[in-house]
């Protein structure tokens, strides 16, 4: 199945993020979460390469082990070293992006300053799914699940299911092989969601993530609208 | 001696509230490192690493961060000299690489977060020491004068968390009894008091003169520790 939006309209209706902090931002800060295992590292990877040539980005990682998905992404050759970051969170991801923003924050304002990109990515560390990011750290943010986990995840919901800007449901080319019902996981996510949007997405066929970039194209267009009129 | 300053309690408990978001939780005091090598197995063995801790870069803490309270108060302080000067000290007393990029790390984010709680023209000047922050001891003697706390009791905080940084982790790392870690935490209460009151004493003489006992095996872990890629804390 190729991937498709559930909500073609997602992103006249996304807030506008707020600007934190004494001085405007350029950069568009956006927070990728989500737990173990479901695709936050590819779909990061799959974003560098969308925006290769056509953004300035950097990326801050958080994984468990410290430089796990730092090292994937350098492998990957998406992007260049000395834009990625890797934090260590001390057991503890959520504390990092929620409760105790401070080394993110740190990593993620002196990658700005040497880089000034349009675009950050913050990968939190895999977590369960309660973990959302602190407003104060970044603009809006991604949770990442996928069909694997089981078909019941949109139901249970959760802030990471219910209240993060765009919902990812990745590995949808496996739904067939682990016996979830696609069908049940969008009305589940779209009676808990609301008018926020949701996407199905396979990044083993899709290595541009294109609904996802899409998304944040948007937000990038209207962020640049915001600045002119300001 | 210097005047003695009546703390804020109110603060000085903020200041030593684990959930105060400074970013210590993505450090281990170099117990991460100890325990990978296997020099810190179990819940006597960080008890014992902790009183060492507290007995070298604990006190030298304490005391770079009370001197920075007491010369700050001190007649004709000049804030920038004063933060300058201590900033230096520090930097001479952290031998290793990684330890010393982590306390400036550590010490801009309590600066960061310092700044909205208690407004004062001590923590711009901390910001402007170095590009890269000021040491964590001189921030949080600079934060203390912000919140009103005296220098004893930034000697206490530094050794406070000096204790409670490598405890808590060691609970994380090895699921070690968190009531006993709490209990051996309690028992350092003595220990950390003496040597607040060391620190305290010291800051009162030449800065050249603050203590400067070092842990050369944490600082040589901390140093291979860094380019570890199996970790959880930063150091």
């Amino acid at each position: 199945m190729p991937p498709h939006l559930t909500d073609g309209e997602h992103v006249h209706h996304s807030h506008h993020p707020e600007r934190t902090g004494p001085q405007a931002r350029r950069a568009l800060r956006v927070g990728i979460g989500g737990p173990v295992g479901t695709g936050k590292t590819e779909l990061v990877a799959c974003l560098c390469r969308a925006f290769a040539g056509e953004r300035s980005m950097v990326v801050v990682t958080n994984d468990i082990f410290t430089k796990e998905d730092a090292a994937i992404l350098e492998r990957k050759g998406v992007l260049d070293p000395e834009r990625i970051a890797a934090v260590q969170t001390g057991c503890c991801p959520h504390t990092a992006i929620r409760d105790d923003i401070s080394e993110n924050l740190d990593a993620i304002e002196r990658l700005e300053q040497r880089f000034d990109p349009e675009l950050v990515l913050l990968e939190s560390g895999g977590d369960n799914l309660t973990a959302t990011f602190s407003r104060a750290l970044i603009d809006v943010q991604v949770f990442v699940i996928d069909v694997a986990g089981g078909d019941k995840i949109p139901r249970k919901g959760g802030p990471g299911i219910t209240s993060s800007d765009l919902l990812v449901v990745n590995k949808v080319d496996l739904a067939e092989m682990v016996g979830a019902d696609i069908g049940v996981m969008d009305r589940d996510a779209r009676a808990g969601r609301g008018d926020l949007p949701t996407v199905f997405v396979s990044l083993r066929h899709d290595q541009q993530a294109t609904p996802v970039a899409d998304w944040i194209r948007g937000l990038l267009v209207a962020r640049a609208g915001v600045g002119a009129v300001v | 001696m210097a005047p003695a300053v009546t703390t804020n309690l109110a603060s000085l408990l903020l200041l030593a509230d684990g959930r105060f978001p400074v970013g210590g939780h993505a450090h281990s005091g170099g117990i991460e490192a100890a325990m990978a090598d296997g020099r810190v197995r179990d819940v006597v063995d960080v008890e014992a690493f902790t009183i060492g801790r507290l007995h070298t870069t604990g006190v030298m803490e304490a005391a770079l961060a009370a001197a920075t309270v007491v010369r700050l108060c001190g007649p004709n302080a000049v804030t920038e000299r004063v933060l300058a000067e201590i900033d230096a000290e520090a930097d001479a007393r952290i031998p290793s690489a990684p330890l010393r990029a982590a306390s400036r790390r550590l010490g801009r984010q309590l600066t960061r977060v310092a700044g909205p709680c208690w407004p004062d023209p001590v923590l711009p000047a901390l910001g402007s020491i170095d590009p890269d922050g000021p040491h964590q001891a001189v921030a949080l003697g600079g934060v203390a004068v912000a919140a009103g706390v005296g220098a004893r009791d930034a000697a206490l905080l530094a050794l406070h968390h000096a204790a409670t940084t490598p405890i808590q982790a060691a609970i994380k790392i090895a699921g070690l009894d968190p009531f006993a870690l709490a209990a051996v935490t309690a028992r350092l209460a003595p220990v950390i008091e003496t040597l607040a009151l060391v620190a305290a004493t010291a800051a009162d003489g030449p800065l050249a003169e603050l203590p400067c006992s070092s842990a050369p095996l944490i600082e040589i872990a901390a140093a291979t520790h860094d380019r570890t890629a199996q970790r959880l804390f930063a150091t």
